[in-house]
């Protein structure tokens, strides 16, 4: 009979909380954990997957050193990074602004534009992709109806990669939601208050809203860097990595040194690069936006 | 505490790393009798070969109730990393269809894949010539057989050429006058891919190949091509766009995104003429156009009648699982479908002209011997042909091959450095896996 007390108010064994979070530890220690340490210590080997890893050092390191397809991937990365981050994060928080208004059938809104960012980059999408951007389709009569000179969506690297930045663009669902649920956590007796005071509503969202997403903001700025950094699915079904190598990512290389090319070791040695390279960003960021955080909470 | 813990799962890591690699694993031996067993078999192909493949497992079913065979297929785009993955993590199909390179890739000592000398009781191998079971051999070791002996030849759109009042061509210089008839009207006689098929560099080897009488690569992995043969080459490559014979690396990328030639909308509506496909793999192209309007082309020869330099190869063989605990069924079956009659009757040529004399015999017999495979079938026997090295074929030179044909195709820069380039790759990394 398990006493009941303040400290044990239910009577259960003091091991009790460990056995309920064992689910836990068990997914973490096998799926996260064990890929984690054994792609640092594959990293250190020369490795095809299929026969037994050779300790190497650090040898596929300083491979990458001098591996000019490494140090495109990780431009690539970057530049995609920087362009993508914002101009989401931009997209996501405008739309939340006006979903968050108080209309009539608005539930039906906010599902349909959550829908592009359930489909993802799956092959239909890509294959509709291809309808918008390939010559004769529909972004091309577009930019001839404005009178413009039609762009070669996937023969050049800058423009492939803008139309991959379009589609992660559409994707802007879940950041959306994010802010959605920020924005309705605002009391409204903070606009009202701002209204009596002559506050119009540009100056009502410079002033109250951007400063009260400020956390949220932050949230979403790391996710979507994170997301970024980590791209490969897009760039894989929609351009193969070209033209150029112009949209060829991090990601990518890590698939096909570990798939194509069965250099695992060198596959490995690559994606702690990448986590290297992504807690870097974080942690600049954290850094950088420090003092702001602080001050609102 | 936290010491302990990262310890422990370092610990853990390394004795889990140190048995990755399914060398390892205990080969299971075969017992000579047939049990009751599920067996998986993948495969890659367009829908004339899945069709097919699926009615002969139908077959087989009514023949060996006892043994289930699960099919596992798909395009071919992705399937060598599937397959790659499924071999390193121990899970591969009992039996898989697989590529030439696959055997240096995967089982350079011969140890990749199951020894099939092994499996002779159920696996009949007289109807193999002993040049064409030497393909699937790797240290000695018969690792797979081969279904079918294939190179590429050329495909037209008849309606096309009907339209121009065009003959196919049949020397190099046909098909650039070819270029300049077409290029007129928009039309390009031919198209060739950078993607993973890789073409464009084919089509520039066969020529200097026939030009010089010097191999690409030998069956060794030494490189037979001095750095000037790369240049003349890409030099080649680049003509072939400049004189409207092929479509640009830029103009194919902005006409069919990343859509495979058999299903571009300028193959399909006859803006692209032509295409230079394996023998055993054309039926997708077949499928693409109205029945009866792809016709086979020769292949192309010098201005002087030179007409070497052509390549064949096994277009894809058998091979089992190492790690299959059923190795006579999985013979069985190999068995079943490279040599049995009625199963070679609903296969047809969707694999090539096999190379089975029995499942050969049978078809000559039953008059299923034509069509485009065996059009291009026939051309190749006339010629004195080179056998692809499977290093020409690995996933890595064909890369090298593919990002020198885009930096010659965008002009990136000229090709003398880019076949300084190439070359350079090439040799280092083929001293790296060569024998």
């Amino acid at each position: 009979m398990k006493k009941h007390n303040c400290r044990n108010p239910v009577g259960v064994s003091r091991y009790t909380g460990l056995w309920l979070i064992t689910p836990f530890i068990a997914g973490f220690a096998v799926f996260t954990l064990y890929p984690f340490i054994s792609s640092f210590l594959l990293g250190l080997t020369e490795y095809d997957g299929i026969h037994s890893p050779e300790f190497s050092g650090l040898y596929n390191y300083k491979e990458m050193l001098s591996d000019s397809g490494f140090r495109q991937a990780v431009w690539v990365t970057l530049k995609y990074t920087f362009l993508l981050v914002p101009l989401k994060l931009a997209v996501s928080l405008l739309t939340a602004l006006l979903l968050n208004a108080e209309l009539k059938g608005m539930g039906i809104f906010r599902t349909v534009f959550y829908v592009p960012s359930i489909l993802g980059s799956n092959l239909a999408v890509v294959i509709m992709w291809q309808f918008l951007f390939t010559s004769g389709g529909l972004a091309e009569q577009l930019t001839g109806m404005a009178g413009l000179e039609p762009v070669s969506w996937y023969g050049e690297p800058d423009s492939a990669m803008f139309m991959i930045i379009l589609l992660r663009l559409w994707e802007f669902g879940s950041a959306m939601i994010i802010f959605l649920n920020a924005l309705r956590d605002i009391p409204a007796e903070y606009y009202d208050a701002a209204k009596v005071d002559g506050c119009g509503s540009v100056r009502a969202f410079f002033s109250i809203t951007l400063p009260l997403l400020g956390r949220v903001m932050f949230l979403n700025l790391v996710l979507q860097v994170i997301a970024a950094m980590q791209e490969f699915s897009a760039p894989y079904m929609l351009t193969g990595g070209g033209p150029m190598n112009g949209t060829y990512t991090i990601g990518m290389l890590i698939y096909d040194e570990m798939f194509r090319y069965h250099n695992a070791g060198y596959a490995n040695a690559v994606s702690w690069v990448l986590f290297v390279l992504i807690s870097a960003i974080v942690t600049v960021l954290f850094a950088v936006t420090g003092k702001s955080r602080r001050e609102d909470i | 505490m936290n010491k302990l813990f990262l310890s422990l799962a370092a610990a853990g890591c390394i004795t889990a790393l140190s048995a990755c690699g399914s060398s390892s694993s205990a080969v299971t031996a075969p017992d000579g009798k047939l049990d009751k067993c599920t067996l998986r078999f993948s495969w890659w192909g367009g829908d004339d070969r899945h069709e097919a493949t699926l009615e002969a497992l139908k077959l087989w079913e009514k023949k060996h109730p006892d043994i289930t065979i699960v099919p596992e297929y798909g395009g071919w785009d992705g399937w060598s990393e599937k397959i790659s993955s499924q071999i390193s993590g121990d899970t591969a199909p009992d039996i898989m269809q697989i590529n030439y390179d696959w055997l240096v890739s995967f089982s350079p000592d011969g140890d990749g894949f199951y020894d099939l000398s092994r499996l002779t009781d159920q696996l009949d191998l007289s109807a193999f010539d002993e040049d064409v079971l030497d393909f699937g051999r790797m240290n000695g070791k018969l690792n797979a057989v081969t279904v079918s002996v294939s190179g590429r030849g050329f495909f037209y759109n008849s309606e096309v050429f009907r339209r121009f009042g065009a003959s196919y061509p049949e020397t190099w210089d046909e098909l650039f006058a070819l270029g300049k008839t077409m290029g007129e009207n928009g039309v390009y006689p031919i198209d060739l891919d950078i993607q993973s098929g890789g073409t464009a560099w084919y089509l520039a080897v066969v020529y200097v190949q026939q030009t010089t009488g010097r191999q690409f690569i030998d069956m060794e992995g030494r490189l037979g091509f001095t750095e000037e043969d790369v240049r003349t080459a890409l030099d080649f490559y680049k003509r072939l766009e400049d004189e409207h014979v092929i479509r640009t690396v830029k103009t194919r990328s902005d006409e069919d995104g990343n859509a495979a030639l058999y299903q571009s909308s300028k193959f399909i509506g006859g803006n692209v003429a032509g295409v230079l496909e394996w023998g055993s793999s054309v039926g997708k192209y077949e499928l693409a156009l109205d029945k009866g309007v792809l016709e086979a082309g020769a292949m192309l020869k010098g201005e002087n009648g030179e007409s070497g330099g052509w390549m064949i190869k096994p277009s894809v063989l058998y091979a089992v699982s190492k790690d299959t605990s059923y190795p006579d069924e999985a013979a069985a079956f190999m068995n079943f479908m490279l040599n049995d009659a009625e199963c070679a009757k609903i296969l047809g040529t969707t694999r090539g002209i096999p190379a089975s004399k029995y499942a050969e015999e049978t078809l000559e017999a039953n008059g299923l011997l034509e069509g485009l495979a065996h059009d291009n079938d026939e051309m190749l026997n006339e010629l004195d042909t080179v056998t692809i090295s499977p290093y020409m074929e690995m996933t890595r030179m064909k890369e090298f091959y593919n990002s020198a044909i885009e930096k010659v195709s965008y002009g990136e820069t000229d090709t003398e450095t880019v076949a300084h380039e190439l070359y350079s790759q090439m040799s280092r990394y083929l001293e790296k896996v060569a024998k």
